[in-house]
């Protein structure tokens, strides 16, 4: 089916571009001022312990040599131990990954559901109170810097009010409870995402209510929105039915263009309010000079957003019959 | 009996500079059975008559006067909701192949059951597909494509789609609206036999507008020339096609080249239309006509009947003009 | 009535030909609310901007960023002698948001006027080359599109250690690039085509020329348009960077004061040091997008709301 070889064919575009991604980040390593041996290494072993890892890293070898290595240890998942944590990096990123992938797809999917509904709304009263309030309302939202308003929330809504924690991703008297069922750590979770999840929202639903917002009043000049009046259709269906499914098509091929901001909104997000997640741990890695550990979550990260274009691609293939066949 | 009749419909557009007259006093009355053609240029208020018919103005568009009676009754009393019901059921329109007239991300067979179920909400969907399958084969599309998408059809295919579509509810009129334009000739010929055919055989009353006057002319019984919002001439096809009066009919007649015939030379019609918004007080073809005397440009022309059935909108046309 | 119509444009033909397209874009720009507000809100932060440098001067303890009053030094709230304020050390927040004004003008506009410099060039370069060039431009384009700049960021400032203010403007730069080309080699693919440049090619014009000569005046506008947008992506990143410890440590902006308040533990405490900084760099954000909408409107005259007369 034509589908699955437009998917297949985007894979492999992935996998090229993840190559060059990781290509690049070896040079980059190479070339930047200071030792490379020392990124690699964990200043704090000893010296016989990092002639250790040295060999079996394959930092001694000749560059071309190393990059091979590089590769290998990348496929087969080693990406050294984490200077900070002392641990395998490869289990740090893996026991992250889920929690960024939570928060993130949900907070994507909430804004863009919200945003298309509204916007399809606030066009049905163009020019009215209805749509000049939304109009702003997203305007405003939209505009606004996101680490701030992720701290105002926390000020109001977990320190003033204190209706939500104000770190996290779950309670430990909660997880460690023997007692406490699914649905309870379930519930726990909810509630801690509840802020950061509102934070992403509000920042990203404003921009797909206004693409909607004007694709709708595009669409209801297509000519086959004239069809539907003169087949007698009610002006509901013929919005519903007709303009609303072909307005929306924009609005994710807007989701997927910008799914690197949202990235950056998520990985600010989940630095603010404390949420487990990879982008707080590259940020993280970063600030402590934890190379593997930065690199791994930063390659990581590619992967997920070159993974999520490629779902979002899929998804507009699929609402678009005109890409299907 | 009188299908269609419509007296002194005048149609206007709020524009940029004032009010649009784009229809103006125009007359005529269709019987069952029976088919007739509106021809002009791009901007004679054609296609506005068509819509108009409907109800299907644009927002900017309104009717400025006159009436539209449609089997005993005045549509243009009828509120929208009453008009939804008319709609397709009553009378349908087959739109140009061109336009985006189907909804590109629904399957051509859905969008029409959909016009059946709307006006048979009784219906079963698979009695309404087995009625598509029936337009089908009556419009020759094979019945395979009835869950394909618009864009997979050609051109033909999608312009048979539509009329079919038009045909779905059994309606009493059917408006074509320049359904052979921008298709090539041989397709457009193939339509333009269809059409012709399933009026003969189902009697269907079908208002067809073209710019193309041999093309209306293949279809219908009766022809109306308008120019610049007014009806200019009117009458049986052979009448208008043979030997036509008017100035600008004769005009159109002669800048189509002939395959058989002698070689004329073409001659198009020099000058432009005349802006709507401040149309001469006088008649509206003056700029261009090459018969016209001075009382043309200050008096607005009357009907003279050549004819019980073929009538002009010209001064000159009482007798023979020379052109 | 024809005379004045005439008088009136004769007066037109004798200006020169780009004050004449000034005026009319104004009196189109001059019609949307929003774009009003949002110059008059951009002049305010230009003035904030030209005013950072006044406070040092009045008393050394102003200095934003080495500033100590002797009296104080630790956060307190406004009062007549810091009207916002003082940040842990007792440094005044009111220059501090003085100067950020400054550092976002700087980084905003200089990280734009690069990246659409760098994106016009490549974008004409790739739509008028075509094949093999413009497929491996777009490719790169591609590529760094898809990439969250932000993390790019953070990933080259753990390798080339803490950056300077113009390593970050550049390092922006070479990240909002690939949005600017693509728009800018879409145009240059549509003017291409056309018969006066066909006919430039045929009088013998170099191709450098033509680019220069021909496409690049017709693309300039849709360029200057996308500064616009540019400006605010860029301020939005150096915030980002600054809040997360990232920035220039040598410079005071919003964002770096963002991430001292919050930091140093101060965030329920002062909001007279939390509030000021955020809502500068949202409302420039605002104001600049503003701008570019009713820009928008003045270059693209679909968007314009009907019932106008010219």
């Amino acid at each position: 089916m034509e589908l699955l070889r437009y998917i297949y064919r985007r894979l492999i575009q992935i996998v090229i571009i993840f190559f060059v991604i990781l290509t690049i980040l070896f040079f980059l390593f190479h070339l930047a001022p200071g030792d490379p041996v020392s990124r690699m290494v964990d200043p704090n072993l000893t010296p016989e312990d990092a002639q250790l890892i040295i060999k079996e890293l394959g930092l001694d070898q000749p560059l071309w040599m190393q990059y091979l290595y590089y590769l290998k240890n990348f496929l087969t998942g080693h990406f050294g131990s984490s200077f900070h944590y002392g641990q395998p990096v490869i289990d740090i990123i893996g026991n992250r990954l889920p929690n960024t992938i939570l928060l993130f797809t949900t907070s994507i999917i909430l804004s863009a559901i919200v945003g298309i509904y509204l916007g399809k709304i606030a066009s049905w009263h163009k020019g009215k109170k209805t749509d000049t309030l939304m109009t702003l309302g997203a305007l405003i939202t939209h505009t606004v810097f996101l680490p701030w308003m992720a701290l105002i929330m926390i000020w109001i809504f977990a320190y003033r009010l204190g209706w939500f924690p104000i770190t996290g991703m779950i309670s430990e008297e909660v997880w460690l409870n023997p007692n406490a069922g699914v649905w309870w750590k379930m519930i726990d979770v909810l509630h801690h995402m509840a802020l950061p999840l509102v934070t992403l929202f509000l920042i990203h639903f404003g921009s797909y209510l206004l693409i909607m917002r004007s694709s709708m009043l595009n669409t209801l000049k297509e000519d086959y929105i004239l069809t539907g009046r003169a087949k007698g259709l009610s002006e509901k269906v013929i919005r519903d039915h007709h303009a609303a499914p072909n307005a929306a098509l924009p609005v994710v091929t807007s989701v997927g263009l910008s799914l690197a901001f949202s990235i950056n909104g998520g990985a600010l997000t989940e630095t603010v309010f404390t949420w487990p997640g990879i982008g707080r741990e590259l940020v993280f890695a970063v600030s402590h000079n934890d190379y593997p550990l930065a690199m791994a979550s930063f390659l990581l990260i590619a992967i997920v957003v070159l993974l999520s274009n490629l779902v979002v691609d899929i998804l507009y293939a699929y609402l678009d019959p005109r890409i299907r066949y | 009996m009188t299908l269609l009749e419509v007296k002194n419909l005048d149609i206007n557009y709020h524009a940029q500079g004032g009010i649009l007259k784009a229809v103006e006093g125009v007359s005529f009355s269709l019987e069952k059975g029976r088919s007739l053609g509106f021809v002009g240029e791009s901007g004679c208020g054609k296609t506005t008559l068509g819509m108009a018919l409907m109800k299907l103005l644009p927002s900017n568009g309104f009717i400025g006067g006159g009436q539209i009676i449609f089997e005993g009754e005045d549509i243009l009393k009828k509120n929208e909701e009453e008009m939804r019901k008319v709609r397709w059921r009553k009378i349908s329109m087959i739109f140009q192949a061109a336009m985006n007239a189907l909804n590109p991300v629904q399957r051509v067979g859905n969008q029409i059951v959909e016009a059946i179920m709307t006006h048979d909400p009784s219906l079963k969907k698979d009695e309404a597909f087995e009625m598509v399958e029936d337009l089908f084969k009556l419009v020759g599309i094979p019945k395979d494509r009835i869950k394909d998408y618009p864009h997979q059809y050609s051109g033909g295919m999608k312009q048979r789609a539509i009329i079919a579509m038009a045909l779905a509810c059994k309606p009493n009129l059917i408006i074509a609206d320049e359904p052979t334009t921008a298709l090539d000739v041989i397709v457009q010929d193939q339509i333009l036999q269809e059409i012709k055919s399933l009026q003969e055989e189902f009697q269907m009353s079908i208002i067809f507008i073209s710019h193309d006057i041999s093309v209306v002319a293949e279809v219908s019984h009766e022809i109306g020339i308008m120019y610049a919002g007014k009806l200019v001439e009117y009458g049986y096809r052979e009448e208008v096609f043979e030997s036509p009066r008017h100035p600008y009919t004769k005009a159109l007649l002669s800048s189509y080249p002939t395959l058989n015939g002698e070689k004329n030379r073409l001659t198009p019609i020099p000058g432009e239309t005349p802006n709507l918004i401040n149309p001469p007080t006088g008649c509206r073809f003056f700029d261009r006509c090459p018969v016209a005397v001075s009382l043309c440009k200050i008096n607005p022309p009357k009907w003279v009947a050549i004819s019980p059935t073929h009538k002009v909108l010209c001064y000159q046309c009482g007798r023979e003009c020379g052109i | 009535m024809n005379a004045d119509r005439l008088s009136a444009n004769k007066k037109i033909l004798k200006r020169p030909h780009w004050i004449n397209r000034f005026l009319e874009g104004w009196s189109i720009y001059r019609k949307n609310l929003l774009g009003k507000i949002g110059l008059v809100l951009l002049i305010f932060f230009a003035l904030m901007a030209l005013s950072s440098f006044i406070p040092p001067k009045i008393d050394p303890m102003y200095e934003p960023m080495a500033g100590v009053d002797p009296e104080i030094s630790k956060a307190t709230a406004p009062s007549m002698r810091h009207w916002l304020g003082t940040d842990f050390i007792g440094r005044d927040l009111f220059s501090q948001l003085l100067v950020g004004a400054r550092i976002a003008f700087l980084v905003g506009i200089s990280a734009a006027f690069m990246s659409v410099f760098l994106g016009t060039a490549i974008g004409m370069i790739a739509g008028y080359a075509g094949r093999f060039t413009d497929t491996i431009l777009m490719r790169l384009a591609d590529i760094i599109m898809v990439m969250p700049s932000l993390l790019v960021l953070l990933m080259l400032s753990a390798l080339f250690s803490k950056l300077s203010i113009w390593f970050i403007v550049l390092f922006i730069a070479l990240f909002r690039w690939p949005g600017v080309s693509r728009v800018i080699r879409a145009q240059t693919l549509s003017l291409k085509h056309r018969p006066f440049i066909e006919a430039a090619k045929v009088a013998g014009a170099s191709h450098l020329r033509i680019i220069f000569r021909h496409i690049m005046p017709n693309v300039l506008p849709l360029s200057f348009l996308y500064m616009t947008f540019q400006v605010t992506s860029a301020i939005i990143i150096e915030a980002a960077l600054a809040f997360l410890g990232f920035g220039d440590p040598s410079t005071v902006s919003w964002g770096m004061m963002l991430q001292w308040v919050w930091k140093t533990g101060h965030m329920f405490k002062a909001p007279y040091w939390l509030l000021p900084p955020g809502i500068c760099i949202s409302l420039i954000t605002l104001s600049f997008y503003m701008l570019g909408r009713a820009m928008d409107e003045v270059l693209d005259p679909r968007l314009r709301k009907e019932g106008e007369n010219y």
